[in-house]
């Protein structure tokens, strides 16, 4: 069973990366698709990420940061990956001149598939630069006077770099405070534009509530898939507040385990009808915080019982039932095969041998 | 019930009647007991985070459960000699309502291992030998069509119990889900109530009837009135004639025969199927994984099981019309083989399938094959042995399956990883299956021109007008009473070599 789970992690990893590099459009670089957990993009939009120092690889690929609750890969942004066969291995992407930042391409194709925009969402952990790229696509070069801005909310940012169809930025990102939405916008006889969201990584949390009873335990888990978080905090809403659970109160009830880079937990010992609500679990990154929502609810051995005893009820009165229809219809039988009898002496001293029809019915 | 007429069961099984209803019955059991390891494992994620275990730790429950299921036959076939069916079966679902209970109510891993695992397994162990073993007895004639809807009962089963146990788990959580899960499994008792005890003197009307009218009544077996002498005295010599032999040498074999052994048409079963449940059940485990291995999302990928259930279905009961048919009856062991190595063959063609239409296919193919191949599964060891040594045939059989069940998949498994392709663990299958069905296909062969062989003999010997009073003797004049054409006995006409192997069967011990 371990080796099917692993073989299927193992496979679903690889076709992943697959799947991610024959998706594409027409660009002239090896296409590859980025695709974010809460990504909105359209299936055309196209997502380059190349190390601006290093020729890419025909092979180069980009596994998305969903790993499909394998063991997350040490994948974070900015590095490439390159897949030669069955084994992943990720190399560092090359430093720039300053030591501590790594520098990221992205790359939007304009248009995307709904015609006009295209968006991209792009998930960062730590302080990096992005150079962020619009390109129009090869079948509009037709497009003779047009304008390319690059906005931020309201303020305009001036392009670094600009060729005859692409248009570049490079943001520093350095704190929160440069997180958002970057949009260029290309207005002539089209408008068209692409914008790419800068945030956190999403924390997964769970939909469905996690249901545990009055005196159990309950164990609630969050994590981040792909990206390593500073540190973990937990919270519970307790009406209209928020309380942290610090590992002072009430330790021998708390239990908060990491249980590896990406995934914490939070254990409730002796659950009682208090503890049931809406817990949060923060993870701290360089560039800000993200949230994830759980919901705890507690039920009394009550609930689940009356199903369970109405089922039980249900059982016992089909098997009386039965047994009853079955004493009954032995009974009948036995008047029925008394009275044939009957018959059958009769007739047998009437005509000697001759068959009786009752008697061959009551054959089955 | 009818007079006693023969087969080797010392009455006539009344093919339909209060049989529909035990079929029924069967379903239900037959069903619960191979789809809930199956259908647990929604709970292992839950489990593993609560107790905090790894998955192959949490994997061990299901395959004790497995492991339980199937080895728990002998004592099954053993409680079931002694006792009936109904009560196994009774005592059985109540054993997994226990099991389930219990379980709600664990707090360690171990814990779940002996109430999952091996209570509720036992318990499944119980329910699942004696429906197949009723179905055998109430069904003759019409016994492939029966148990090919007994059988059908699995992946109706599987159907609802998968979402059924995901809405319990998101209402209930795990805990209340198992104590729900554990009323659910006492269903398995209702099963049992159905299971009316029948044999050859199971009622006492019957034998006053046949006691006292035996002279009209044994008219009735035969249009044509043929010897009165030794059908007359059959009924009450069977019976004599029964206790005489238990009284017999062969304590031990009357709770379990261990005699089949000796048995040809029994080895030949027992190596062939061995052998088929090697690469049995390892494809459908690795198919959603293999779905997504090739480049299809996972609800696509779950689709393609849902068609597989949905065509195994049909092809259960379809199965056993067929099988019922004339043509098809007397040569039940080619059609068993035949629909194993088509088995294999679709294994064999699925790498060829890269996209998802041809994963469908193999999909629709598969669902066939594999239905085809569990619809015949208890029918062809009940022709093969007879329904009177079918209930221990049944408990050897799968305690020898057991091992290579529990082996199939993570071999599988082990081929995927050293590989990386999951083609080469499809191509095991597919060799294991094909080999299988031609090992059976030769073998069974053999076995129906020994059986042919012997009957010759046999009527040779017949020669003599003794009425040696035994059952085979008895079973002779029915077989003369058969080749007299009676309009009633048309039917039973094309199941004369059945009878005639279960003869055999009884003469080789």
């Amino acid at each position: 069973m371990l080796a099917a789970f692993a073989g299927k992690c193992l496979g679903g990893l690889l076709l992943l990366c697959l799947y991610l590099s024959l998706s594409g459009g027409s660009s002239a670089d090896p296409a590859m698709t980025t695709q974010d957990a809460s990504s909105q993009s359209q299936a055309n939009s196209l997502t380059n990420m190349k190390n601006e120092l290093s020729e890419p690889m025909a092979t180069t690929q980009i596994v998305s940061w969903q790993t499909q609750g394998c063991p997350s890969d040490p994948v974070t942004l900015g590095h490439e990956v390159s897949v030669p066969g069955p084994n992943l291995a990720t190399k560092e992407s090359r430093q720039t001149s300053n030591q501590s930042i790594t520098s990221v391409q992205y790359e939007l194709l304009l248009p995307g598939a709904s015609g006009t925009s295209v968006e991209t969402t792009i998930s960062l952990e730590k302080v990096v630069e992005v150079e962020l790229t619009c390109i129009l696509d090869k079948e509009y070069s037709y497009l003779k006077s047009f304008q390319v801005s690059w906005k931020r909310g309201n303020e305009t940012i001036s392009h670094t770099n600009k060729t005859d169809n692409s248009w570049s930025i490079k943001v520093s990102v350095s704190d929160s405070s440069k997180l958002g939405s970057y949009n260029c916008t290309l207005k002539g006889e089209k408008e068209l534009s692409g914008i790419f969201h800068l945030q956190v990584p999403k924390i997964k949390g769970k939909e469905k509530p996690t249901i545990s009873y009055l005196r159990d335990t309950a164990v609630m888990t969050c994590e981040c898939p792909g990206y390593t978080a500073i540190s973990w905090t937990w919270y519970m809403t307790n009406g209209s507040k928020q309380i942290v659970i610090n590992e002072s109160l009430l330790t021998d009830r708390y239990v908060i385990s990491k249980k590896s880079a990406s995934i914490t937990q939070l254990k409730i010992l002796k659950l009682t009808k208090e503890d049931g609500g809406e817990y949060w679990c923060e993870a701290a990154f360089e560039l800000g915080k993200s949230e994830g929502r759980l919901e705890l609810k507690v039920l009394s051995f009550m609930a689940p019982l009356k199903p369970f005893i109405a089922i039980v009820i249900e059982v016992v009165i089909l098997v009386a039932l039965i047994v009853c229809y079955e004493i009954y219809s032995t009974k009948v039988k036995r008047t029925e095969a008394e009275k044939e009898f009957d018959q059958i002496e009769h007739l047998k001293s009437e005509d000697g041998g001759l068959e009786s029809s009752e008697a061959r019915q009551r054959r089955i | 019930m009818s007079p006693p007429v023969s087969s080797d069961l010392g009455y006539v099984p009344p093919d339909g009647g209060w049989g529909w209803a035990v079929v029924f019955g069967a379903s239900i059991s037959v069903g619960f007991a191979y789809t809930f390891p199956k259908a647990f494992t929604i709970y292992f994620k839950e489990l593993q985070a609560v107790y905090s275990i790894s998955y192959s730790q949490i994997a061990w429950v299901t395959s004790i459960m497995c492991a339980t299921t199937y080895g728990g036959g002998p004592i099954s076939s053993i409680l079931v000699n002694r006792y009936g069916s109904r009560p196994v079966v009774m005592f059985g679902g109540l054993l997994c309502g226990i099991g389930m209970v219990s379980a709600a109510f664990c707090t360690s891993i171990m814990q779940l291992y002996i109430c999952v695992g091996f209570i509720t397994g036992l318990g499944l162990a119980l329910n699942l030998q004696p429906s197949v073993i009723m179905i055998g007895k109430y069904f003759l004639k019409r016994r492939p069509i029966a148990n090919g809807l007994a059988m059908a009962g699995s992946p109706v089963m599987l159907c609802t119990l998968a979402p059924l146990n995901q809405f319990l788990f998101d209402s209930f959580g795990w805990r209340g889900s198992f104590l729900i899960l554990g009323a659910i499994l006492l269903n398995c008792c209702v099963a049992g109530a159905l299971f009316r005890p029948i044999g050859p003197g199971t009622t006492s009307v019957k034998t006053q009837v046949t006691v006292e009218g035996k002279g009209a009544l044994k008219r009735d077996v035969t249009e044509d009135a043929v010897e009165m002498s030794s059908p007359t005295n059959l009924p009450m010599k069977n019976k004599t004639e029964e206790e005489g032999d238990r009284d017999c040498c062969e304590k031990i074999n009357q709770y379990l025969d261990f005699s089949l052994f000796k048995h040809r048409g029994f080895l030949i079963y027992l190596i062939g199927n061995v052998l088929m449940f090697l690469g049995f059940f390892a494809p459908i485990i690795f198919l959603a994984p293999y779905a997504k291995h090739i480049g299809i999302d996972e609800y696509s990928a779950a689709f393609l099981l849902s068609i597989l259930a949905i065509v195994d279905i049909v092809a259960r009961p379809t199965t056993g019309i067929i099988a019922n048919s004339k043509w098809v009856r007397p040569r039940i062991q080619y059609f068993f083989s035949f629909s194993i190595a088509f088995n294999g063959i679709c294994h064999l063609l699925c790498p060829l399938a890269s996209s998802y239409t041809g994963l469908v296919i193999y999909s629709v193919f598969f669902g066939l094959a594999f239905g085809m191949v569990c619809a015949m599964l208890f029918e062809t060891l009940m022709d093969l042995v007879g329904a009177p040594r079918f209930t221990s045939a049944v408990g050897l059989v799968t305690i020898a399956e057991c091992c290579t069940i529990l082996l199939g998949p993570p071999i599988g498994g082990t081929l995927i990883d050293t590989f990386g392709d999951y083609k080469y663990m499809f191509i095991k299958c597919g060799v294991v299956m094909v080999l299988a069905g031609t090992f059976l296909f030769i073998m069974n062969y053999y076995n129906y021109r020994m059986l042919a062989k012997e009957e010759k003999e046999r009527k040779a010997k017949e020669e003599d007008p003794k009425t040696v009073r035994t059952e085979n003797e008895g079973r002779n004049n029915w077989i003369k009473e058969t080749t007299q054409d009676g309009p009633e006995l048309e039917p039973l006409r094309e199941e004369q070599e059945e009878p005639k192997k279960e003869v055999n069967g009884i003469i080789e011990v």
